[in-house]
């Protein structure tokens, strides 16, 4: 049985919400199975507010740049809707879909709420298992945002958490897990070479979203005061 | 890591020379004017007035008062105060109040003369009675042509900014439009065409992110570009790290060209490149999703799969290097590793790194052209 997956598009450009929405008609139940139901869409923040409040969908695809709101795009759509949850009583999710690949775009956007962020030129399969990966409370990172991680945290230079529960420091797993993803693998083939459940390869990257939501270090806070979110 | 910085607004760089011009005339003007009035008064019947200390100190004083102020003043300089440093701006201030100072103390102790002190509080007092009479009408007119000013600085800027961008656009964005209407019925040129476009516009708009010039990172950079922009095909590149380009470097960065390379023309995309430099390594790995090769066999493969043994794997071997390639359930995955001595300078631009002789660069260069 395919599950159906209620979403928001929120996009200021129609020929892009439309696209999306041919392209997930056709890849969802073959590649994640699941069938999307669009049940609303917006081209603004406040009209993505307002809808996104009313239709509360399992997931909103999020453009980051959009007009009206306070002139933060995607950031001022988190900010209004903070604490909405689906009629099942789970959270509203929002997958950010960008052009963009700036860091300052990046960080803002994960760091006020989005479990996730892929850039418009992800492939149709790519983009409906990312779906249903964000509807199940995973987070979903692209090659580009592992490398802005493990830029941010240091990993590069060499800085290892001595606990998994620092904020600031990526454990030596985590790093494994992002340097694999960074490399363009998926996240079937990263368990594989870790020797490690796909689970728990979510588990390793949902661990990553929340030091990167929630985390001090001063290159992420530096990202975030440029788009006035800390 | 500063990516969101901005260079500040309206300060154009070159106004300072113009600037100390200006201050050059004004003392000029005003060594004139002091010669002309010491002419006059040699010989007229003001002469008295003039030579007499009483009255000529004082007139000197509101002189030098008001070039003082009036040099501050110059409606120019108000139109570039907001560039200004704090320290600039408290030495302009200081200046007008320098120069108000002399003035006032000048024209009160002209006007008093010979009255005694209370003659001079007096004086003082009615002066002041009527510059604020005076500042309290003129405010509101003050305040509103300030305010006129600023909005049109910003408006100025604004329109600047604006052309800018217009042209930006014009000589890239419209460029490539045109060009890709042109060539519409070919798309592998198309695709190139707006892959290339893309590419140059959001170097421009994210510009915030200075890398050095020559470093490792950004020779990667451009020679992964350099093949999609060879055959077409979009390559996925993300660089974590940095530092100067040296031997070592110029070596991976060749091997990743071939490997991407070897990628886009034999494999099927996405082709993704990531690229760690670390503090004592430096790691690449160029992931496609072909059919793969077999190292082992490459005894028997035609002449241009010469390319990966020589240019990858001969060429990281001679710094020290590995090379390894992985055969994966979907694609293949080259992976590059090699050694990072301490960071030091990079070299002069255009010297060639000591290791590698130019001519053996070149042999194998053209080895691996087909």
């Amino acid at each position: 049985m395919t599950q159906t997956v209620r979403l928001v598009l929120v996009d200021d450009h129609a020929m892009f919400r439309s696209g999306v929405k041919a392209e997930l008609a056709e890849a969802s139940v073959g590649a994640a199975g699941w069938a999307p139901e669009i049940v609303g869409e917006a081209a603004d923040v406040d009209t993505a507010v307002k809808v996104v409040s009313q239709t509360r969908p399992d997931v909103v695809l999020l453009d980051v740049h959009l007009p009206g709101g306070m002139g933060n795009g995607a950031v001022d759509v988190l900010r209004g809707c903070v604490g909405l949850t689906t009629e099942a009583g789970q959270p509203v999710r929002f997958l950010a879909l960008s052009v963009s690949d700036a860091a300052q775009d990046v960080i803002a956007v994960i760091r006020a709420g989005a479990r996730g962020y892929v850039t418009k030129t992800i492939r149709a399969t790519d983009l409906a298992r990312a779906v249903a990966r964000v509807r199940d409370g995973d987070a979903v990172f692209s090659p580009r945002l592992a490398g802005f991680v493990l830029d941010a945290f240091g990993s590069t230079a060499g800085e290892v958490a001595e606990v998994d529960e620092e904020l600031d420091r990526l454990s030596a797993r985590e790093r494994e897990v992002m340097r694999l993803i960074a490399r363009g693998y998926q996240y079937k083939e990263v368990a594989k070479e870790l020797f490690i459940s796909v689970k728990t390869v979510e588990t390793h990257v949902s661990a990553v979203l929340r030091k990167l939501q929630l985390s001090s270090r001063h290159e992420l806070t530096a990202w975030a005061v440029g788009r006035r979110i800390v | 890591m500063d990516r969101v910085s901005t260079p500040p607004v309206g300060t154009p760089g070159p106004v300072r020379p113009a600037r100390r011009q200006v201050r050059v005339s004004h003392v000029l003007l005003f060594v004139g004017f002091l010669l002309v009035l010491a002419g006059l008064t040699m010989r007229t019947p003001m002469g008295g007035i003039a030579r007499d200390p009483r009255y000529a100190v004082p007139l000197l004083a509101i002189a030098v008062g008001a070039f003082i102020a009036w040099y501050q003043v110059d409606a120019n300089h108000i139109g570039r105060w907001a560039g200004r440093s704090a320290w600039g701006r408290a030495a302009a201030i200081g200046q007008v109040a320098l120069g108000v100072v002399l003035a006032a103390i000048g024209g009160l102790v002209l006007m008093t003369q010979g009255r005694g002190v209370e003659g001079v509080w007096n004086g003082a007092l009615a002066a002041f009675a009527v510059l604020l009479g005076v500042a309290t009408v003129a405010a509101p007119f003050l305040v509103t042509l300030v305010r006129n000013l600023e909005k049109e600085r910003i408006a100025r800027v604004r329109a600047t900014e604006r052309a800018d961008i217009a042209a930006h656009l014009h000589d890239s964005v419209l460029q490539t439009l045109a060009l890709i209407q042109r060539r519409a019925d070919d798309p592998a040129t198309v695709v190139r065409l707006a892959r290339r476009q893309e590419r140059e516009l959001r170097s421009w708009l994210y510009a915030g992110q200075p890398r050095q010039a020559d470093s490792l990172a950004e020779r990667i950079t451009a020679a992964v570009h350099e093949v999609e922009d060879d055959h077409g095909i979009p390559v996925d590149l993300v660089i974590t790290g940095d530092r100067p380009i040296d031997e070592v470097g110029e070596a991976l960065v060749m091997a990743a060209r071939e490997a991407v390379r070897n990628a886009v023309r034999h494999a099927r995309p996405p082709v993704s490149v990531y690229a760690e430099v670390g503090l004592d390594q430096a790691e690449l790995f160029v992931r496609d999703h072909g059919d793969g090769f077999d190292l082992d066999a490459l005894e028997e493969v035609p002449a241009d799969r010469l390319g990966v043994r020589e240019s990858i794997l001969a060429r990281m071997a001679r710094v020290g290097g590995s090379a390894r390639v992985r055969r994966m359930s979907d694609g293949t995955e080259v992976a590059l590793v090699v050694p990072l001595p301490s960071p030091n300078p990079a070299p002069a631009p255009g010297t060639q790194p000591p290791g590698i002789p130019a001519g053996q660069l070149d042999a194998v260069e053209q080895e691996t052209l087909p």
